[in-house]
């Protein structure tokens, strides 16, 4: 997971590697500390996952419940061509967090 | 010394009482309370005492008493060397003091006691001191050159039977501490199958050899095998610490050469006497690469396929652990296509007196083959060890990655504990899977998810805190893949609407699911095609 700072009040998170039952909260917990209340937006990249799995599906939903209450905008980029797309298009997530293909 | 000379029937009889056969029936402790005892009566002294060298061969430390019973219970210390059991024990002589004062005697209870005149005789095995035997009396006393002889014979006689119970005391541990290290069973990792042997060395000892295979945090597996320099006990323990520091290190590094660099700079300081030869090998979590470096250890053997002759793997031999070096160490990868085997092991495999270690690896050679772990393991060791007794302790350990299913009908079958940790395993082993029956980048990713959530069910719902196994069996009927996930356990309905989105998701994925509940087990049968865009 590697965290960019396009300003001083948004961040921009790019998850690698896989998201499963056996990691979910591990990078659930990651995700939350590298998000301060200082932020107004953060962006989540999942284009460098070549895994998600509804574990990891419901760290994504729960981390958009989080930032709404705390007023912070989440946006996910998705790429159309990108391993976990079919899945985070299946799951609905469109419904409760923006999701982008860039 | 002088002294007169004892009478020929009392020296049969004093020779008599310390050469009992009876005393043959004692364990040691009791041996050398009846010996002290005797001698005290036949030599006419006040006390008796033994002295034995501690493992670190410092000091002497006080160990049975008789008439100076404090010695033992103060656990009295001298150094080699000081005083007066200390300089019988580093001279390896007998020392006599005819009048015992503070500049000869080290030890105040000797003092306190009154004890005028002290004869003390080292206890030797093999050249080897194994401690002092001393006597003293508390009048002034001149002791003959007879008597010196027989207080040489008792120590002669402590000397065996000490030697005997510290050599079966350590041959014990050090048995126990092999036994309790080496891992019973090898982890079992889809796609790679491991078998080991481990053979003690002349007369059945231990040694320093290990062999240690374990995951890392990343899914990679880690294989060592090492060789600490020596036998018996010494080596068994040293062999221990650094297994455990090396495991240590592994969290802490991903790059092993690094790891071997810190292993080495930690002995160096810790434990500057040892020195050690280790080979260090991290097999991918995807099975097809392995990264190996070496620290002075012999190259590992390697058989590409049933056809292929084997052959020794030319790595750089960095320097061993425990000798110093500056050069940065060396990693090199080794492609393991499936059906590769590879062979690790220690000297004592190859290594044979009157024949050259080049010989020995060209037979290890001939015998390797890319065959099941356990029959190249098995194959080895019949033609390198055969009925010969060994000389030296041998470790070897035999991977070999499985080779794919041939024909298109053929089936993945996993058998895998309910646990979390066991989806990456699983994932790894469908992918190498998959790419082989051709299915494409959508239907791989589908089906890695399908049946993920379909153990993940089963890890969530199948079983209680004991916990139980998931079967996974995956069929390819062109153009379809047929998956059964079975557990035995109890279904109960899912808990939290996740469980639920995992349920829909699998659907959603497939072309077709059918579940079954029933009293044994739930089974989830799932199909996918391999060869379209999506399910229809």
């Amino acid at each position: 997971m590697t965290v960019e700072h396009d300003s001083d009040d948004t961040a921009r998170i790019a998850l690698a590697g896989e998201i499963d039952m056996d990691n979910a909260r591990q990078v659930e917990q990651q995700i939350l500390g590298a998000i301060s209340n200082q932020l107004t937006a953060v962006t989540v990249d999942l284009g460098g996952l070549d895994y998600i799995d509804s574990a990891g599906l419901r760290v994504l939903f729960t981390l958009g419940n989080r930032l709404s209450t705390l007023q912070i905008t989440l946006r996910l980029i998705v790429p159309e061509r990108s391993t976990v797309r079919r899945v985070i298009d299946l799951s609905g997530m469109a419904a409760a967090i923006p999701v982008y293909s860039s | 010394m002088g002294g007169e000379e004892t009478a020929p029937g009392d020296r049969l009889r004093r020779l008599e009482a310390v050469t009992d056969a009876g005393l043959a029936q004692l364990g040691v402790d009791e041996l050398l309370d009846e010996l002290l005892e005797r001698v005290r009566e036949l030599l006419g002294v006040d006390t008796a005492a033994v002295l034995l060298l501690n493992a670190s061969a410092q000091y002497l430390v006080a160990t049975a008493a008789r008439g100076i019973e404090e010695e033992v219970r103060q656990g009295v210390r001298i150094p080699l060397g000081k005083g007066f059991a200390g300089r019988i024990a580093a001279e390896k002589r007998s020392v006599f003091l005819e009048r015992v004062d503070h500049t000869n005697v080290l030890n105040p209870i000797l003092r306190d006691k009154g004890i005028r005149s002290l004869l003390g005789v080292p206890l030797l095995f093999g050249g080897t001191v194994l401690g002092v035997l001393h006597v003293g009396t508390l009048t002034p006393r001149r002791f003959s050159a007879d008597d010196t002889s027989l207080l040489q014979l008792v120590a002669d006689r402590i000397a065996l039977a000490v030697h005997a119970r510290t050599t079966q005391v350590e041959r014990t541990a050090a048995g126990a501490l092999q036994r309790s290290l080496l891992p019973a069973a090898l982890p079992d990792i889809p796609g790679i199958e491991f078998a080991a042997r481990y053979v003690p060395g002349g007369q059945g000892e231990v040694g320093g050899d290990w062999y240690d295979v374990f995951h890392l945090p990343s899914g990679a597996v880690c294989i060592v095998v090492g060789d600490v320099v020596g036998r018996g006990l010494p080596a068994a323990i040293e062999m221990a610490r650094l297994r455990h520091v090396l495991r240590a290190y592994t969290l802490e590094t991903t790059d092993h050469a690094d790891l071997l660099g810190r292993l080495d700079r930690q002995v160096r300081h810790f434990e500057p006497e040892v020195m050690a030869t280790v080979l260090c090998a991290v097999v991918d979590a995807s099975g097809e690469h392995m990264r190996i470096s070496a620290a002075g250890h012999p190259p590992p053997v390697i058989s590409a396929g049933a056809d292929l002759p084997a052959a020794i793997l030319d790595l750089p031999a960095d320097l061993p652990i425990g000798v110093g070096t500056t050069n940065r160490r060396r990693t090199s990868t080794v492609a393991l296509p499936p059906g590769t085997a590879v062979c690790l092991y220690t000297d004592g495999l190859v290594e044979r007196r009157r024949s050259s270690l080049t010989a020995g690896l060209d037979r290890l050679a001939e015998a390797m083959s890319a065959g099941p772990a356990e029959t190249v393991c098995a194959e080895i060791m019949k033609h390198l060890v055969g009925a010969d007794p060994p000389t030296d302790d041998i470790a070897l350990l035999v991977l070999r990655r499985r080779p794919l299913p041939e024909s298109e009908g053929d089936t993945l079958e996993l058998e895998l504990p309910a646990l979390s940790s066991s989806l990456k395993p699983l994932r790894i082993a469908m992918r190498r899977w998959l790419e082989h029956v051709r299915a494409d980048r959508q239907a791989t990713a589908d089906l890695l998810t399908a049946v993920g959530e379909a153990c993940a069910n089963a890890v969530e719902h199948a079983y209680g805190p004991v916990g139980g196994t998931v079967s996974v069996s995956l069929k390819y009927r062109p153009p379809d893949v047929l998956v059964t996930v079975a557990d035995t356990g109890r279904w109960r309905a899912p808990r939290g609407s996740f469980r639920g989105r995992g349920l829909t998701l699998m659907r959603a994925l497939s072309d077709e699911v059918v579940i079954e509940r029933t009293d044994t087990g739930t089974r989830i049968q799932i199909r996918r095609t391999t060869t379209e865009g999506g399910p229809r």
